[in-house]
């Protein structure tokens, strides 16, 4: 079989396996639970991603067993033909690889900024790691909690900290991730879209607690946060 | 069998030796010089994090005028490093061992206004960031010059043995670009720690 | 010989004398600070330890030659080449034997033996893991966790260099041994040390920090945690000197003919490797000894409360560990496509661009670190440049599999093991370099920093690129440097046995990082019980088939089949001598007119994988 051929063959393959993949991945929702605008951001990165993976993965697949299967030796003891490169398909990878980074990164960036988003809030968090718990202030209504407890639909800014060592902040569900730093502070900005009960823990290794270092998050409309704020015991004054 | 400095089984294979021994510490100069290239790094990275300089009050910057000294002696001592490694290609062992000799003192005259300095500054390594950062530079480059000293000591050993000439001159080159290397890198720290 | 001749009733120089002179060093390094000075255990241990390995060095006579001739005594000539060690006798290994050939092996061995250990301590991870609850204790399971990630690092780190690397270069480039084979012994021993450092960690009490050592929790009192820091300082030493012995060697000592561009790809990737480790090791250690400072000298280097910067360490420590991944992936992707072309009989597919992707791969691999802190807490405006240059490392990587899939389109295919290991790590690699790119990717890696999904890929682009690289070449230069083949059959077995079960541990913790598992956590939400319980049992089948490997490797040394100068039919120098190599490793120098990769010109067949007849 000469050249042409089996290029034939195997590129149909991928082309059909790609296009198989690439329908398979494009409406999956890969991040479990969303429950913001940052995590449904998200979201659609991973599917870009994972939907701009399946053919650079069947192309690679599908050449390393095409060539398994049609170039193996059998009891030929000769060499292969002495190619030594290919200018224009070397070129072609490097070009590819390069329009698909630059795309990538374009999407990348445009999904930062998004999911960044505007620096300013309606709802203010005060949230405090230790070694092994999360403390939540509410500086408006000078409420002091275990949980977080956040308003729907509105924009909430998390100013972060750690009397200790550093800690992470995460909700799965909101696609926040942000490092407890001592001697420094850092912030969330985020605006939640599904009221419920969600699981929030710490991501960054922290000691011997750090497995158990977890926290409950609650995303109410405002009168029922409202209710909850004032059934809340006060800070007492530091 | 690999040309090895010691003993050789021809010139050509001396030749490549030394080549290859000076490509070896060069090499290694460039990762000292990384290390230094950290601690520099860190240092500015917390002095622009800090408010002031010194960020603790009760601690005063040193003065220049023993660091200015050291500054003038280590180049100095970069200029008769050098001497001694001319004197050697021309053949002139006793010259080159004097102009060692005096590298080495100049050196000591280093280490010994760097003690000197360090007592009278009234802040040490755990005095906060900036202690930290002033010592761990200035420490780390003291110890160097040390390692030179130390070089310099074995040479001119090998020197008063009849060791070392214009055939084998070697180790004398190897210590030079060391020697020059912790001039370069005080007169780094000279700028960043104490003027700037 | 001189020694024979001055009996005396004190050890001369070898590993017993190392071990007394490294524990009399401990004694006075601990002992002078102990009673002398108030310090605290930290400081006395840290002393303790230093004069320990300077003692170690000493006593095994790493120091001999310099002594002497920096007191400008007589050099013993005989000594000097005795220091080779004669063929066959075992003994040179357990000695400071300036060979580079003893030096790969006890390099490889030693990487090995550790490789097996940090297994062991997989598995007692897994068994933790393989159901929701505690069974044993978070304490233990943190100690072993870090000590599994050190003790792993450290074999992706010097395995291929250090191991196959040394015994090889020299004989790629057609050299009688590295430019400074003193050096490069004493490179060796200053890792038994070391390595005992972190074996006997748990009796210290542990390191719970993680190999990443992060403070503050890294400052927190554990002498262990200081062992495990003064460790990696030490093997960083070593592998300076170490890269500093390959660059020499490849730049001054190549046999005549060799140009760059027909320098084995396997030693451009070393190359590129040592001047990685050359450059950025400086860093790390710069960040483990402030580290150390201020846990036992009062600094403030990483303590907020005094002007500290918390943040400050993890750049330094990535500005290496990035830059170090590529230590330890770049030999192990120079094994593999050292491989390919003498088993698919074809020429290296677009060679030169390999080695320009190599040295890509290099440069660009100091401008990723921060993809480590995208959630850091670090300044905001770092993290869309950090994505771009880690984007753009996707390409030269990517010219690996350009350059292997192109040897292999169109080749003559021979399945020995060598080649399975090179199909087996296409496929590993290719899912490691694709879900790099989810973590390059701010957004998404928000969601799966710190998470399942991370150790997943670093164990598909670690496994994949470096330990199929490992086994590969190991396989591969077997004959070499045994002089005897392996078993092809038990060969197969561990490499399908291993691919199956890696795959099977590994391709689920994608989705339970996704899911919302943490790393580092020895517990996890009761969901994730069935999936985490196929994981372990599959890691389990990791540990066999890598017993199978070891029996393999024995059995085979000692008696397996005469291998023959070039059972491969293969054109890289180190082919072209006997098996194993006679002392000084060629009887004459060859000269070289072409790339080794002139597969299809010249009537060249395929070799019989054994002795010519």
């Amino acid at each position: 079989m000469n050249q042409r051929r089996h290029l034939l063959v195997a590129g149909t393959a991928w082309v059909v396996l790609s296009a198989l993949g690439m329908f398979l991945v494009a409406g999956m929702q890969i991040i479990p639970v969303i429950a913001s605008q940052e995590a449904e951001i998200e979201n659609r990165a991973f599917v870009l991603l994972a939907v701009v993976s399946v053919p650079v993965m069947m192309f690679v697949v599908v050449g390393l067993v095409y060539s398994a299967i049609r170039f193996r030796a059998g009891g030929e003891r000769g060499d292969g033909p002495p190619v030594h490169g290919h200018r224009g398909f070397q070129t072609a990878w490097v070009g590819i690889s390069a329009v698909l980074v630059l795309g990538l990164f374009v999407y990348g960036t445009i999904g930062l900024v998004d999911i960044r988003g505007a620096q300013t809030a309606e709802f203010e968090v005060s949230v405090s790691a230790e070694q092994w718990a999360w403390h939540f202030d509410y500086p408006a209504t000078g409420v002091a909690s275990k949980e977080l407890h956040i308003p729907v639909n509105q924009r909430v800014h998390l100013t972060i900290q750690s009397t200790d060592v550093i800690h992470s902040f995460w909700v799965p569900a909101f696609g926040v991730k942000q490092d407890a730093v001592p001697g420094r502070i850092t912030q969330i900005y985020m605006t939640a879209n599904r009221t419920g009960t969600y699981p929030g823990m710490c991501a960054e290794l922290c000691g011997l607690g750090h497995t158990g270092m977890t926290m409950t998050v609650v995303v109410s409309d405002q009168a029922d946060l409202d209710t909850w704020l004032s059934q809340q015991p006060q800070a007492s004054p530091s | 069998m690999t040309a090895q400095l010691g003993h050789h089984a021809s010139p050509d294979e001396a030749i490549a030796a030394r080549s290859n021994m000076l490509l070896g510490v060069k090499l290694g100069i460039l990762s000292e010089a990384m290390l230094f290239g950290a601690l520099f790094a860190a240092y500015f990275v917390v002095r622009a994090d800090s408010p002031g300089w010194p960020p603790i009050s009760g601690f005063e910057r040193p003065e220049l005028i023993l660091p200015g000294l050291n500054s003038l002696l280590l180049v100095s001592s970069s200029v008769t490093m050098q001497l001694a490694v001319r004197a050697v290609r021309s053949g002139e062992g006793s010259r080159m061992r004097r102009w060692l000799g005096l590298t080495m003192l100049l050196g000591g005259i280093f280490i010994a206004v760097q003690g000197y300095e360090f007592s009278n500054n009234g802040f040490g390594l755990d005095s906060g960031i900036f202690g930290s950062t002033f010592y761990i530079l200035t420490g780390f480059h003291g110890a160097h010059v040390l390692v030179g000293l130390g070089l310099m000591t074995i040479v001119m050993n090998r020197a008063r043995r009849g060791l070392v000439s214009r055939e084998h001159d070697t180790a004398l080159e190897a210590t030079s670009y060391y020697w020059h290397f912790v001039d370069v890198v005080w007169l780094f720290l000279f700028s960043t720690l104490y003027v700037l | 010989m001189s020694a024979m001749a001055r009996r005396s009733i004190l050890p001369g120089p070898g590993l017993t004398r190392a071990v007394l002179w490294a524990a009399i060093g401990f004694a006075i390094g601990a002992g002078a600070l102990a009673f002398g000075l108030k310090a605290d255990e930290g400081q006395i241990f840290g002393l303790g330890y230093l004069f320990a390995l300077f003692g170690f060095l000493l006593g095994i006579g790493a120091f001999r030659f310099w002594l002497t001739w920096a007191a400008g005594r007589e050099i013993d000539v005989h000594e000097e080449h005795a220091a080779h060690g004669r063929a066959g006798d075992w003994r040179r290994y357990f000695r400071f034997t300036t060979d580079h050939k003893v030096i790969g092996i006890q390099y490889l061995v030693t990487a090995f033996l550790l490789f097996f250990t940090a297994g062991i301590a997989a598995m007692f991870m897994r068994f933790e893991l393989a159901q929701p609850g505690i069974a044993t204790s978070k304490d233990l399971y943190n100690m072993i966790m870090s000590t599994h990630g050190a003790m792993m690092i450290t074999v992706a780190l010097i395995s291929i260099i250090g191991g196959l690397g040394n015994y090889l270069v020299p004989l790629m480039v057609g050299a009688r041994d590295m430019a400074f084979p003193k050096a490069n012994a004493l490179s060796y021993w200053m890792l038994p040390l070391a390595v005992l450092l972190v074996a006997i960690n748990p009796l210290l009490g542990g390191f719970d920090s993680g190999w990443t050592a992060y403070p503050p929790l890294s400052q927190q009192a554990n002498l262990g945690q200081q062992a495990y820091l003064m460790a990696f300082v030490t093997v960083g030493i070593s592998s300076i000197l170490s890269a500093i012995n390959f660059l020499v060697t490849v730049f001054r000592m190549r046999a005549p003919g060799m140009s760059l561009l027909r320098i084995p790809i396997f030693v451009w990737a070393l190359t590129v490797t040592a001047t990685l480790a050359l450059i950025a090791t400086s860093v790390v250690a710069a960040a483990f000894t402030m580290l150390l400072f201020d846990r036992l000298l009062g600094t403030s280097f990483f303590r907020a409360t005094r002007g500290g910067d918390v943040i400050l360490f993890q750049h330094l420590f990535w500005f290496y560990s990035h830059p170090a991944v590529y230590i330890m992936g770049l030999p192990g992707l120079g094994a593999i496509l050292e491989v390919v072309p003498v088993f698919a009989r074809k020429p290296l597919f677009a060679y030169p661009l390999a080695v320009l992707s190599f040295i890509s791969i290099g440069v660009l691999s100091f401008m990723v670190w921060a993809h480590h802190m995208f959630v850091s807490g670090m300044a905001e405006f770092f993290h869309i440049p950090i994505m771009f240059t880690t984007e753009l490392i996707s390409i030269p990587t990517g010219i690996v599999f350009l350059s292997a899939l192109g040897t292999i389109w169109m080749g003559r295919i021979h399945f020995k093991v060598p080649m399975l290991w090179v199909f087996g790590f296409v496929w590993a690699f290719l899912i490691g370099g694709i879900t790099g790119v989810f973590l390059a990717d701010v957004p998404t890696d928000i969601t799966l920093s710190d998470t399942y999904f991370v150790v997943a890929h670093f164990h598909y682009t670690i496994i994949g690129g470096t330990i199929y690289g490992l086994f590969a070449g190991t396989y591969y230069w077997f004959p070499k440097i045994t002089g005897k083949m392996y078993s092809e059959r038990l060969g197969r077995l561990h490499f399908w046995w291993f691919s199956i079960a890696f795959n099977a541990t590994f391709l689920p913790m994608f989705w339970l990082g996704i899911e919302g598992m943490r790393r580092r956590v020895a517990d996890y939400p009761t969901a994730l019980g069935t999936v985490n319980l196929i994981v372990s049992i599959a890691a389990v089948n990791i540990a066999l088939s890598v017993a199978v490997f070891a029996f393999n490797m024995v059995r085979s040394w000692r008696r397996g089949a005469p291998a023959g100068a070039n059972p491969w039919n293969a054109q890289t120098l180190e082919w072209q001598t006997a098996s194993p190599p006679p002392i000084d490793n060629f009887d004459v120098i060859p000269t070289v007119t072409a790339t080794p990769y002139q597969y299809g010109s010249l009537g060249s067949t395929a070799g019989e994988g054994r002795a010519a007849p």
